[in-house]
């Protein structure tokens, strides 16, 4: 750059300083409003955003449990114990002994007696 | 569309810019100001006057001005207030000259509106000047002491073709350096060099009172 550049952005540089300092009162006045409604608009927008963010990870935590929930109840429903009917059904088909505690006690007392009967039933029935 | 730069727009180019280098020096204090300016308010408390100025040379209006401004810092604030504090400033100014590009574009329609309404010509047929709103206000020049001067500054500067004037208000004006000015005028450092330098000979040429 010659001189004569310098000279012309130097003193350009100085009117321009000093018109930006002595803005008309009325100008900066508006300028400083417009300011404060530019970083009052941005917190806003800040705080929206927050919400935004946690907003996601809500919806799909919710999704989750939702699913969770709906997948749940059949496979409880599968496991519910079979009813009562249907139980007896298959311990009159079982070989094992029935429960004690859920049947007659007293003939526990007289198995011998039932054992004996078990074995010569035939022989009576054919007499 | 950006210039094709050859070997001598280079050449002069980057003299100039080590020129306009050597210039900037004593508004190191500015530049300091602008890294300390860790807050957003702070920051944009130092470029408001400064940016309200720069966008009535261009639009030659005050309203306008003050509503590009108002845009410029409140997209600063929505959308880059999480960047570091350096890239501020070119993208602020980035913003203000789209901002100041867009409302020429709308005065533009608007005059070619006017001219379709019939209010291009006047009774004998000659063209009337370009619609732009009034402005009654005070200009900064008749606050000033030196106002022709400031005067001949604006009407030289505004007669600049829109990208030469952009670089010679970035880089002389404002004092960015060229990658911020490459930045803000999303141009190639080069092509800011260019513009630059020829920016300088035009108002090396209309500015002759000066010398």
């Amino acid at each position: 750059m010659t001189a004569p550049d310098d000279h012309i952005a130097q003193r350009a540089r100085e009117l321009y300083d000093r018109a930006a300092q002595r803005t008309d009162p009325a100008i900066g006045a508006r300028l400083h409003t417009a300011r404060l409604h530019a970083l009052a608009a941005a917190h806003d927008g800040e705080r929206r955003h927050a919400g935004a963010r946690w907003l996601l990870p809500s919806g799909a935590c919710a999704v989750i449990v939702l699913a969770a929930v709906t997948l749940w109840q059949p496979l409880q429903q599968s496991r519910r114990p079979v009813p009562a009917n249907t139980a007896q059904g298959s311990e009159i088909d079982n070989e094992l002994p029935p429960d004690a505690v859920q049947n007659d006690p007293q003939m526990y007392q007289n198995l011998d007696f039932y054992g004996w009967l078990a074995s010569n039933g035939h022989t009576v029935d054919g007499r | 569309m950006e210039p094709e730069h050859g070997p001598d727009d280079d050449a002069d180019g980057n003299a100039v810019n080590m020129a306009v280098g050597a210039l900037v020096t004593p508004r190191l204090g500015v530049v300091g100001e602008r890294a300390s300016a860790v807050s957003l308010n702070a920051f944009l408390a130092q470029v408001e006057h400064r940016a309200f100025r720069m966008a009535e040379l261009q639009l030659h209006q005050r309203e306008d001005a003050l509503d590009a401004v108002q845009d410029a810092m409140l997209r600063l604030a929505q959308h880059y207030r999480d960047k570091p504090p350096e890239e501020w400033a070119p993208l602020f100014w980035g913003i203000l000259r789209r901002r100041i590009v867009d409302l020429q574009r709308r005065r533009k329609v608007r005059s070619i509106v006017v001219g379709w309404l019939g209010g291009g010509q006047d009774d004998d047929g000659d063209e009337l000047p370009v619609w732009e709103p009034a402005d009654h206000a005070p200009g900064p020049p008749d606050r000033l002491g030196d106002a022709q001067a400031y005067a001949a500054m604006a009407s030289a500067v505004r007669k600049l073709p829109q990208r030469q004037r952009e670089a010679f208000m970035f880089r002389i004006l404002e004092g960015l350096d060229v990658a911020e000015t490459a930045q803000a005028m999303r141009c190639s450092e080069g092509s800011v060099k260019t513009h630059l330098s020829r920016a300088m000979q035009h108002l090396r040429d209309q500015l002759e009172d000066w010398r």
